[in-house]
């Protein structure tokens, strides 16, 4: 479904990104793992459109994506919850949910509205408040919820247990699958390790923009130099 | 007398929060002071008496003067607004990520292009506004309003309260909102942030020539060097409403005007243009975020 081959994408001169080649298929969560500074982000960065690759491909669904603008790489279906959730503040929660909703179909507004609400029963209670004013958790659930608005078919995910607390990291953990579960493929980059790859098919471990490892999630969790390195087991 | 005077500066203050409307949403969208933005306002005042000597040359001003003057603001209005949207594509989009002085340097480069295009084209003398109208008066508690200011005061009630709902109620106004909040946010959730910037920069001009036909026409005249003060004005004006405040550019522009028009009367009015500059420097002093620059608090 998407699929990146060798990709480089530079800071500057910074080269933060040497040569990675990522496939996500469809119905799967991808996890990619690596430590501060790895490139995950810049990775996630990069198929949204933000970062513009020096070189290499990004196909989604077989069509070369690169050079997109964002906008409409999200129009293609590819929505990304960034890290840090990056909520609008100002904006009520329902504000929040219909700026998701921008590159989807008005008719399905209310379909979209409905289903983000199940999810995440707390966000209809909030409704008319102001985002900044949520908690960490509701944050990163409103993040998640305006994601979905846009009517996603792949879904990157940038570090969504951030800084919660260890029941609400669970939550949303368990959240992730009930999405994927709906048939939502799911890249996720995580620095909880051994939570990601639990949930995870499949995984890829960055170290200084390179891909060092890449296995199925179980192989991945028994890994010995991951456990040493990542899963301080 | 006094309410003469307030009359006075809500004319004054109405042009300049027409003005300032430019600055803070380009402020609120990408934090830069476009001091380029007064100079618009200055084209506004030279287009609209080049295309009404276009129409008096086609003989439409005698035949029907309303029209000949409403087809000249539509294509000032017209032509500023595409200037406004050339300047942001050529001087600021190439500076977008570059570090925050230099798009501001580029402002005042383009300023003094402008400003110097249009002494060497039109001339560095003063320039007459070639007819008069609106000059009937209104006679009310003892005040006397000319239609001319009565216009003016409508006009920018009238386009200050569209821009709101625009921005309130539609769907680009929320996108725009979105933008001034998080650029790379809105670009994520499917904002095309380069067509917000592009329409920002265009009603931002737009109004800015709006301001410039009204003061053209209600001072009478006009020079290459108008655009430079007015920018400071209603910049203030914008810095005392809080930059990035729409309701603040309103507001500062408002109250700029009636300082401006009742210091005039009642202490100097020689020193009529440093009222701008004591108000900006006691808001700098007092509350540099402006009366509705609160910074809401934000969970990370």
């Amino acid at each position: 479904m998407l699929k990146l081959t060798s990709i480089n994408t530079s800071y500057g001169h910074i080269r933060a990104l040497k040569g990675i080649s990522i496939e996500v298929n469809k119905g799967e969560i991808v996890c990619l793992l690596g430590s501060n500074g790895a490139g995950k982000t810049t990775a996630l960065m990069t198929v949204s459109g933000i970062l513009k690759p020096d070189s290499g491909d990004i196909y989604f669904e077989r069509e070369s994506i690169k050079g997109l603008a964002p906008h409409l790489i999200v129009k293609k279906g590819i929505c990304q919850v960034p890290e840090g959730r990056r909520i609008f503040p100002k904006f009520t929660v329902l504000e929040n949910l219909e700026t998701g909703a921008f590159v989807s179909a008005v008719q399905n507004f209310n379909k979209n509205l409905e289903r983000v609400f199940s999810l995440f029963p707390i966000l209809k209670e909030r409704k008319n408040q102001t985002a900044g004013t949520l908690s960490g958790g509701e944050q990163q659930m409103l993040a998640i919820g305006r994601a979905l608005m846009s009517n996603p078919r792949l879904l990157l995910l940038d570090e969504p247990s951030l800084g919660l607390a260890p029941i609400l990291a669970g939550k949303i953990f368990k959240t992730i699958a009930e999405i994927n579960n709906e048939g939502i493929t799911i890249l996720l980059v995580e620095q909880n390790a051994n939570a990601a790859l639990k949930l995870s098919h499949r995984g890829y471990v960055l170290e200084n923009g390179s891909i060092k490892l890449h296995g199925s999630g179980e192989e991945l969790l028994h890994n010995e130099d991951l456990k040493k390195a990542y899963l301080g087991i | 007398m006094f309410l003469q005077q307030l009359i006075n500066g809500l004319t004054l203050g109405s042009v300049y929060a027409i003005i300032a409307l430019g600055y803070t949403m380009v402020y609120g969208i990408l934090e830069l002071i476009n001091f380029a933005h007064g100079e618009i306002y200055m084209l506004g005042a030279y287009l609209v008496i080049i295309f009404l000597g276009i129409f008096t040359a086609m003989g439409l001003t005698s035949a029907n003067f309303t029209l000949a003057l409403i087809l000249s603001i539509i294509l000032t209005v017209v032509f500023c607004s595409a200037y406004g949207f050339t300047v942001e594509k050529v001087a600021y989009k190439p500076l977008r990520n570059a570090p925050r002085l230099s798009p501001l340097i580029s402002a005042i480069g383009v300023s003094i292009f402008l400003q110097n295009f249009i002494m060497l084209t039109q001339g560095a003398t003063d320039r007459g506004f070639p007819y008069r109208f609106g000059e009937g008066h209104l006679y009310f508690l003892n005040v006397d309003i000319t239609y001319l200011q009565a216009m003016i005061i409508i006009v920018s009630g009238f386009l200050m309260f569209s821009l709101r709902i625009f921005i309130w109620k539609t769907r680009i106004g929320k996108a725009m909102r979105a933008t001034s909040q998080d650029k790379t946010m809105a670009a994520l959730v499917g904002i095309n942030v380069n067509s917000i910037i592009s329409v920002t920069f265009i009603i931002g001009a737009g109004l800015a020539a709006v301001a410039g036909v009204m003061v053209a026409a209600y001072y009478g005249l006009i020079n290459y060097f108008i655009g430079y003060i007015a920018g400071i004005k209603a910049f203030t004006a914008a810095v005392l409403g809080g930059i990035g405040s729409i309701r603040g550019a309103m507001v500062g522009g408002i109250i700029l005007g009636l300082v401006e028009g009742l210091g005039a009367a009642y202490i100097s009015s020689e020193y009529k243009d440093a009222f701008a500059f004591i108000i900006l420097i006691i808001i700098l002093l007092i509350k540099p975020s402006g009366i509705y620059g609160r910074e809401i608090d934000e969970k990370v």
